[in-house]
């Protein structure tokens, strides 16, 4: 019986069986036997298996995106909860804010209209976003990308990135919305410029990457390609000549030992922990992951790989694999060249931002400082990941409502 | 108390990672199997139109239709379903003077037509849904 219910035919009952199994260990964590792991893993439990059951019954698209989410969501909190139980339990709550912004933004963008048309209304929506976290933006672990609103901060570039999505997808739809290439050009690289003022280099890199994704599938200019490459990597070389800030991070990439005690300190730490986790990791609570600062938000990964071992952070970049996997399968499938491009779009920032801060705590690349989807705390990181995953689940179905004559059509067009 | 637990959960952890894993891409790989060789040369098919993925088990997208088709459970048949609610020999479609009839074997859960449960043979038309167990195909005639 017991053997049945949990088979890896169902996998949403191993999410179950981990979190029941991470609800018992964390209950006897340090002899607290607080009552608050009981009611927030009672409460975890509940958000993810109602709403993969309200999915079930309601989307006719991909269920396997939203099981993976599950799974990495559910490592993230057992970690953030064992390195601090307050801010293990508002990531719960922000887990069950981003589920409610997780369905709203399928219905919305499910029944709004006319999405391709307003290429110009999210070039300026984004370039005032940007100006406002200038203006008002306060200087947080430094960079100047949070906007305060009483005793809540919020990052507005954790926005624009599905804005930005967006503008790239409605521009390839229809370019005559925008004067001629270059305009599009500017705007896209405002963007970036943006970012590297506010010294977000990680974000301005991602952005960087997903606009490279989609402009060299669906530009027809392949010049244009290459010269964009080539002046990104001028660009990139002269500003570690130039950018103290940019130096630094390539500087403690090539050797972190020499800068051990103050600027290399975070990512020799890191490299430390994942070192000490050996393959099975020391064991959930028997690490020591807080000696790395900003564990639980950009080095979450470094932490698992402690405690979870290298099997538990090969599992993660696994689970991430098969996320991209499907998202590109449901690329494919989509027959909407809007929806098309946003949901390849939404897949490489996906991907492209967990291979960035993955790589970056394993000095496989310069660390920058982005969060790791659905695992990493942070209330807007965690917000904009799963809006686009519920965006990503409208383009996994179909999206033509004269769904008959749409079938009949493929049917003639397979001969 | 707390150490031991933990030492013995790792292990534990990494095995659920990893059967979750697995059965992902079992899901996937049983979806990916059902595509491969759906070149159609055949004028009359069955295809698909449930969604492929929300199936637990082996169904091709089109199957060619020729003289006389049994569909069922067992492996004798032509069409193959593992379905639980398909009968070992649920239903036949057979080519008589140029037309396909279907005809239910006297299975257990029936065999329906555009949403009627069929009673004796009926001859099928371009358009036809048949709805067997939890599947329901399309009938695809071009003459």
């Amino acid at each position: 019986m017991l053997k049945k219910i949990f088979s890896y035919k169902n996998p949403q009952n191993l999410i179950v069986l981990m979190n029941i199994l991470a609800l018992v260990l964390l209950f006897l964590y340090k002899d607290q036997y607080d009552r608050l792991i009981l009611i927030s893993g009672v409460l975890l439990m509940f958000i993810i298996y109602i709403s993969n059951f309200i999915l079930l019954k309601t989307s006719s698209g991909d269920h396997y995106i939203f099981l993976i989410m599950g799974m990495l969501v559910s490592i993230g909190i057992i970690m953030i909860y064992r390195i601090n139980s307050t801010i293990g339990f508002k990531q719960i709550v922000w887990f069950g804010i981003s589920m409610i912004a997780y369905f709203l933004a399928y219905m919305i963008v499910k029944k709004g209209k006319g999405w391709q048309r307003w290429t110009r209304y999210y070039a300026a929506g984004s370039l005032i976003l940007f100006l406002l976290t200038l203006v008002f933006g306060t200087k947080i672990k430094g960079a100047t990308n949070w906007i305060r609103i009483g005793n809540h901060s919020f990052q507005p570039a954790e926005m624009i990135k599905l804005v930005f999505v967006f503008f790239l997808a409605s521009y390839y739809v229809n370019k005559d919305r925008l004067l001629n290439k270059y305009v599009f050009l500017g705007i896209v690289y405002a963007h970036m410029a943006f970012l590297f003022v506010q010294r977000d280099l990680g974000t301005a890199m991602l952005f960087f990457l997903v606009f490279m994704t989609i402009f060299y599938i669906y530009e027809e200019d392949r010049k244009l390609i290459y010269y964009n490459l080539l002046g990104a990597g001028v660009t990139a070389f002269f500003s570690f000549l130039a950018v103290n800030h940019v130096r630094i991070r390539v500087e403690t990439w090539i050797d972190p030992w020499r800068f051990i005690d103050n600027k290399g300190y975070q990512i020799t730490q890191s490299l430390f922990a994942i070192g000490t986790g050996g393959f099975f990791g020391t064991g959930v609570g028997l690490g020591h992951p807080e000696f790395i600062p900003e564990v639980h938000t950009d080095f979450i990964f470094s932490a698992i790989c402690e405690e979870m071992g290298i099997f538990g952070g090969i599992a993660v970049i696994m689970l991430f694999l098969i996320l991209v996997y499907r998202g590109f399968k449901i690329a494919l499938n989509q027959q909407n060249q809007f929806f098309r491009i946003v949901a390849l779009g939404i897949t490489a920032m996906l991907g492209f931002q967990a291979f960035i801060i993955m790589g970056g705590v394993m000095k496989l690349i310069p660390l920058t400082g982005v969060t790791l989807p659905f695992v990493s705390y942070g209330g807007s990181s965690l917000l904009s990941s799963f809006a686009a995953l519920g965006i990503l689940q409208v383009a996994s179905e179909e999206i033509e409502s004269e769904q008959e004559e749409e079938h009949e059509h493929r049917i003639q067009e397979d001969h | 108390m707390f150490n031991i637990l933990s030492l013995v959960f790792r292990y534990l952890f990494i095995v659920i990672i990893y059967l979750f894993i697995f059965g992902i891409i079992r899901l996937i790989y049983l979806d990916i199997k059902s595509i491969g060789g759906s070149s159609i040369q055949e004028d009359t098919y069955l295809k698909l139109i449930n969604r492929k993925d929300t199936l637990p088990f082996k169904v091709k997208e089109v199957y060619p239709l020729s003289a006389n088709v049994v569909i069922g459970r067992k492996n004798e048949n032509d069409i193959v379903i593992k379905d639980p609610y398909i009968s070992n020999q649920h239903a036949q479609i057979s080519l008589d003077e140029e037309a396909y009839f279907l005809e239910d074997l006297e299975s257990a859960n029936g065999t329906y037509l555009n949403g009627e449960r069929i009673m004796d043979a009926v001859k099928l038309k371009n358009g036809d849904r048949i709805k067997i167990g939890q599947i329901e195909f399309l009938f695809v005639a071009n003459d």
